[in-house]
C-alpha cells in the first residue's frame, strides 16, 4: 500500500482561476510571517505582539499610514520598472543602479535650473531629469541585448555598483556641484530649491510622487491591455517567434521596454530627492528600493494596477522594521522587516508551483469510479469527433 | 472477431494481451476497458486519432504506466509491469517516435548502453558480433562504429530498432515509426516489420496513416475515445471503413485537384538563392511559378530548405539573390508586413509559438498579422472572434481562452481562420507549411476542405510539407526540393511514389530537374511537359 504522499499529483491547471492568482501573494504573505515567527520566538520575543505592533505603526495611526505611503511611492515606481521589463521576459536587474542616477539627474537639474523655474515646469523639470536619468542607466544594457544579446541581468547588475559608487562620490568623495559646501565635517547633498519640491499633503509627509505612481501605474495598465503597443510587447513577451513572424521589430520592443522600465526607476529617484529627502541623500537612498522593486512586481504578477496595493503592503513592512527599533523596552531587530520582505518573496515564488498546477490526492475508490463512468460513457454512441485531448 | 483459422498459432494464448484495461487522467478517460491480443507472427496496426488512447494503451504494454483496471497477460500469464525497463527484461520492447540516442557514441556503445547483463568492462567486439547479426538478419543496414550524431533519420530508428531486439524483445511497438522517413525508407521498414514477424515476433505498428496501415499488416485494432471500436483482420476491411470507424463518420480524404484551369500567375519565384554559414538549408536557384486557382506541392525531407523557403517568400529572410513577385509586384525581402499588405499569406509549420501567441487569447491570435490601430478595438475583435469560433467550429472555453491550452487541430483552425480567410479580398497568394502535421483524421479534412476552397476561391496556394501523402492529397503539381534546389517538377496526376521518393533521398539524375517552363496565363492545355522516364 503507498502511503498518502505517494498519491499525490502535481496536475497542470489549464487556466489559473482569479481566486487562485489572489490565493497564492495572500498565503505567502501569511506563510512568510509565520515563517519570522519562528525567529522572533528564538530570540525571545512574541511574535503577535510584534506583529500586533508592526501593524498599528504602519497602518493604524495617521503618522504611520503617511509614513507607509512615503516608502510605498518609490517602491511602486520600482515595482513598475520591473513589473514592465520582466513580464516581457526582459530581467532589468539595474532599477537601483537607474534609481540612484535617477536621483542624481533629479538633484542636478533641480539644482542647476530650478531657481529659473516655477509651479509645475519646476516639477516636471526634476521628473523628467530623473526618468532620463534612469533611462540613459538602462541604454547601455538595452543596446547590447538588442544587438548583440548579451544578457542584460548581468549587464543591468553590474551597473549598480557603478552607479553606487558614483552617487557616493558626488557627495563623500569630491567637492562637487551636489555637495553641500557647508558641509564641511559631514558632507551631505546640497538642498534642492523650494520650487523643485514636490507638493505635500497637508503637513504629512505624503507628497506628489505617490499621484505620480498610481497615475504610471494605471497608464501602463492601459498602455498594456488597450493600445496596440502593449499588445505587440505582449506577443513579442509570450513568443519571439511569433513576433518576428507578425513583424514585429524585436529590438526595437527589447530597447523601448527597457529604456521605459530604467525610467520609471529613475524617477523613483527623483521622487525621493524631490519629495522625502530635498537633497542628493546617497544614504538615504541605499535602502535596496530598486531590488524591493522586484519582490513588489513578482508578487503583483506583473500586473501594473496589482504593484499598487503590493508597494503600499510591503512600504508598511519597510517602514515598521525601524519604527519597532525606537520602542522602548522591546529589542526588536530592524532586520526583520528585510527578512520578512525575503521570506514573502521566496515564498510567492514557491506559490508559483500552485498557480501553474494543482495537487491531488489520488484515491483508488475514485479511480474505479470513473473508470466505470468511463465505461459506460465511451459505450454509447457519440456524435461527432469528440475531445481532442491527448493524454 | 473474424475467421481466424489462417493463423498458425491462433489457439497459442497471445504473446502480450490487454485485458479489459481503463486508464484515468484526470478529466480524461484515456483507456476504457480496452482489450487488445497482440499474436506471435502477426504485425498488429494499432489505428487511431490523436488522443483516441493509443499512445496510452501502448505505455501501458510497455509499463510506463499501471492500469486503473484490468490486467496484462504473457502468454496467458497474467504479469505486472512496473517500469519499463521491467518491461523490457520480459521482452517487450518500444521505438519511440522520438529517438532515445546518445549522438556523441557509436552504433554498438548506443546498443549496448543500459544493458544490465553486461560486466562493468564490457567488450564492445562482442556486442558488435550481435549487432552485426540482428543487423543483418532482419535486413536493418547499419555500420556499429558510425557515431550516431552523424547518421540519417533512418539510420537512427534502425539502430532504436536493433537496440530494443538486442535486449530480447517478443514484442515490439513501433510508435507512427514512418513519420520521419521518406516512402523508401517506409517499404524498408515494412520488410523489416514482416521478417520480425514471421521470426514469430509480436509486432505493433501505432500509426494514423491508412494506406501503410493496409499494406503491413495483418490484424488491425482502431481505438477512439479510448475504447477499441475495430478489431479485424486486414484483409476483411478497406481504408474506408477504416477511417469511418476511427472517425465514428465517413469522411472524404480522397485527392483533391483544381476543377478549373489555373489562372495568371500570382506567386513568382525567380532564382532565389539564399547562401547559409553552415551549409545547411540553403537554396539554390528556386524558379517557381504559382498560378491564381492552383496548388503546387513542395515535398522533401525535413531540414532540406523548407522552412527557409517558406520564411524567405514570407519575408522573414532576406533572399541573397532572385526575386519574390505576387501579382507583379516586387516583394524580395520586404518586411512581413509589407508581403503581407501586397496579398500574401503565410501559415507556418511551428503554429503554436510562431503563428499563434501560447498565452494570449483566440481574440488576440486572431489579430496577429492585422494592422491594428492605436488603441484596440476590443468590442470588435471579440465579435470577430465570437463569430471565428462558431464559423470554423473551433472547440474552445470562449474568445478569451488562451490557445495555448487547446488542442492542436483547434489551434491550427484559429491560425487558419486568420491567415485564410480571404473575404477582406486582399489575400492572393498562400504559403501553407505541414497545415495537417498532428491533425486527427477529423481535423485534416476540415484543413484540405479549407485549402480546396481558396483554390476555388482564386489563390494561389505553396503547400510546403514533409508528409508526402500530404502533399499528394491536394497539390496539382509537385516539385521535390533536396538540398535546397528543385530537383524534379510533375503534374500531380503523374507523379509517382516512387519517382518522387528517389528525388526526395537526393537520388535524381540531372536531367529530372527541368526549369520552370514559362507560360502564359491562357497557356493551353495545363500540361507541362514531363521529364523522361
Amino acid at each position: 500500500m503507498t502511503s498518502w504522499f505517494g498519491r499525490l499529483r502535481l496536475e497542470k491547471r489549464n487556466a489559473p482561476g482569479t481566486g487562485v492568482l489572489l490565493l497564492v501573494p495572500l498565503v505567502s504573505v501569511v506563510a512568510a510571517l509565520l515563517f519570522g515567527a519562528v525567529f522572533l520566538s528564538l530570540i525571545g520575543l512574541a511574535p503577535v505582539a510584534v506583529y500586533r505592533e508592526m501593524l498599528r505603526v504602519s497602518y493604524t495611526t495617521g503618522y504611520g499610514i503617511a509614513d507607509t505611503l512615503v516608502s510605498a511611492t518609490p517602491l511602486i515606481l520600482t515595482g513598475l520598472a520591473a513589473a514592465i521589463a520582466f513580464r516581457f521576459k526582459l530581467y532589468n536587474i539595474g532599477g537601483e543602479g537607474q534609481l540612484y542616477v535617477g536621483a542624481i539627474a533629479a538633484s542636478g537639474a533641480a539644482l542647476a535650473f530650478g531657481d529659473r523655474l516655477t509651479g509645475p515646469a519646476a516639477i516636471l523639470l526634476v521628473i523628467v531629469a530623473g526618468a532620463l536619468g534612469g533611462a540613459v542607466w538602462i541604454a547601455v544594457p538595452a543596446l547590447a541585448k538588442a544587438w548583440l544579446g548579451t544578457s542584460e541581468i548581468i549587464t543591468s547588475l553590474l551597473l549598480n555598483y557603478v552607479a553606487l559608487f558614483l552617487m557616493q562620490y558626488l557627495i563623500f568623495g569630491a567637492r562637487t556641484f551636489w555637495r553641500d559646501p557647508e558641509s564641511a565635517t559631514f558632507p551631505q547633498g546640497a538642498r534642492i530649491p523650494d520650487a523643485t519640491r514636490l507638493p505635500t499633503l497637508g503637513t504629512t509627509r505624503v507628497n506628489l510622487g505617490l499621484v505620480v505612481a498610481v497615475l504610471a501605474a494605471v497608464v501602463l495598465y492601459l498602455l498594456l491591455t488597450r493600445t496596440r503597443i502593449g499588445y505587440r510587447w505582449r506577443v513579442f513577451g509570450d513568443a519571439p517567434a511569433a513576433a518576428r513572424y507578425a513583424g514585429i521589430p524585436s529590438r526595437q520592443v527589447i530597447v523601448v521596454v527597457l529604456l521605459l522600465s530604467g525610467a520609471l526607476a529613475g524617477l523613483a529617484g527623483a521622487t525621493e530627492v524631490a519629495g522625502r529627502a530635498g537633497r542628493l541623500d546617497p544614504t538615504g537612498l541605499a535602502l535596496n528600493i530598486g531590488y524591493n522593486g522586484i519582490i513588489v512586481a513578482a508578487l503583483a504578477r506583473y500586473n501594473p494596477l496589482a504593484v499598487i496595493p503590493v508597494g503600499l503592503l510591503l512600504g508598511g513592512v519597510l517602514n515598521a522594521g525601524p519604527a519597532l527599533q525606537t520602542l522602548p523596552g522591546a529589542r526588536v531587530p530592524v532586520a526583520i522587516s528585510t527578512m520578512l520582505t525575503g521570506a514573502i518573496l521566496l515564498f510567492a515564488l514557491a506559490g508559483e508551483l500552485f498557480v501553474r498546477y494543482r495537487i491531488r490526492m489520488r484515491d483508488p475508490a475514485d479511480v474505479e469510479e470513473l473508470a466505470e463512468q468511463a465505461t459506460t460513457a465511451v459505450a454509447s454512441p457519440r456524435a461527432g469527433t469528440g475531445p481532442e485531448a491527448e493524454a | 472477431m473474424s475467421d481466424m483459422s489462417d493463423i498458425p498459432d491462433a489457439t497459442a494464448p497471445p504473446a502480450l494481451e490487454a485485458v479489459g484495461v481503463t486508464k484515468v487522467f484526470p478529466g480524461v478517460i484515456a483507456n476504457a476497458g480496452v482489450d487488445l491480443a497482440l499474436r506471435r507472427g502477426e504485425v498488429h496496426a494499432l489505428l487511431g486519432e490523436n488522443g483516441a488512447g493509443k499512445s496510452t494503451l501502448a505505455s501501458i504494454l510497455t509499463g510506463l504506466y499501471r492500469p486503473d483496471a484490468g490486467e496484462l497477460r504473457m502468454d496467458g500469464a497474467p504479469v505486472t509491469l512496473k517500469t519499463p525497463r521491467d518491461g523490457l527484461e520480459r521482452g517487450i520492447g518500444m521505438v519511440h517516435q522520438h529517438f532515445r540516442l546518445v549522438e556523441r557514441f557509436t552504433v554498438t556503445e548506443n546498443i549496448a548502453l543500459g544493458d544490465k547483463r553486461l560486466p562493468w568492462r564490457w567488450s564492445a567486439a562482442k556486442v558488435r558480433t550481435e549487432v552485426e547479426q540482428l543487423a543483418g538478419r532482419y535486413r536493418l543496414p547499419i555500420d556499429p562504429d558510425a557515431i550516431v550524431g552523424e547518421l540519417s533519420v533512418g539510420e537512427r530508428q534502425r539502430v532504436e530498432i536493433v537496440k530494443v531486439l538486442y535486449r530480447g524483445a517478443e514484442v515490439l511497438l513501433l510508435d507512427e515509426p514512418t513519420a520521419v522517413l521518406t516512402p523508401q525508407e517506409a517499404d524498408a521498414l515494412f520488410v523489416t516489420m514482416r521478417a520480425l514477424a514471421d521470426d514469430g515476433r509480436a509486432v505493433v505498428f501505432i500509426s494514423h496513416k491508412l494506406r501503410e496501415v493496409m499494406a503491413v499488416s495483418d490484424v488491425v485494432t482502431v481505438m477512439r475515445d479510448g475504447a477499441v471500436v475495430d478489431d479485424v483482420r486486414t484483409a476483411d476491411t478497406d481504408p474506408e471503413a477504416l477511417a469511418r470507424a476511427m472517425v465514428g463518420r465517413s469522411v472524404d480524404l480522397s485527392t483533391r485537384w483544381a476543377r478549373s484551369a489555373p489562372g495568371e500567375p500570382v506567386l513568382k519565384l525567380a532564382g532565389l538563392r539564399l547562401d547559409a554559414v553552415d551549409g545547411r538549408g540553403r537554396l539554390e536557384d528556386i524558379d517557381l511559378e504559382v498560378r491564381a486557382g492552383e496548388i503546387v506541392g513542395v515535398a522533401g525531407v525535413a531540414g532540406n530548405g523548407q522552412r527557409e523557403l517558406a520564411e524567405t517568400i514570407a519575408g522573414l529572410r532576406r533572399p541573397d539573390g532572385g526575386t519574390v513577385q505576387v501579382l507583379h509586384r516586387d516583394i524580395t525581402g520586404v518586411r512581413p508586413s509589407q508581403a503581407r499588405m501586397a496579398g500574401l499569406a503565410y501559415v507556418p509549420e511551428d503554429r503554436l509559438g510562431t503563428g499563434l501567441a501560447p498565452s494570449l487569447s483566440v481574440t488576440e491570435n486572431l489579430q496577429l498579422t492585422r494592422s491594428l490601430p492605436f488603441l484596440i478595438d476590443r468590442r470588435g475583435g471579440l465579435a470577430h472572434a465570437t463569430e471565428v469560433i462558431e464559423r470554423f467550429d473551433v472547440r474552445t472555453t470562449g474568445p478569451g481562452a488562451a490557445v495555448g491550452t487547446m488542442s492542436g487541430g483547434n489551434a491550427q483552425k484559429v491560425l487558419l481562420a486568420r491567415e485564410l480567410d480571404v473575404r477582406d479580398g486582399l489575400t492572393r497568394a498562400i504559403v501553407v507549411a505541414a497545415p495537417t502535421r498532428g491533425l486527427d483524421v477529423g481535423a485534416t479534412e476540415f484543413v484540405r476542405d479549407l485549402l480546396d476552397a481558396r483554390r476555388a476561391d482564386g489563390c494561389a496556394i505553396l503547400l510546403i510539407s514533409e508528409d508526402l501523402d500530404e502533399v499528394r492529397a491536394l497539390s496539382d503539381r509537385i516539385v521535390v526540393l533536396s538540398e535546397g534546389r528543385i530537383v524534379l517538377r510533375r503534374e500531380a496526376a503523374d507523379a509517382e511514389v516512387t519517382e518522387l521518393g528517389l528525388a526526395m533521398a537526393g537520388q535524381a539524375t540531372p536531367n529530372d530537374a527541368p526549369d520552370e517552363p514559362s507560360q502564359g496565363p491562357s497557356g493551353g492545355p495545363y500540361h507541362e511537359p514531363g521529364g523522361p522516364r
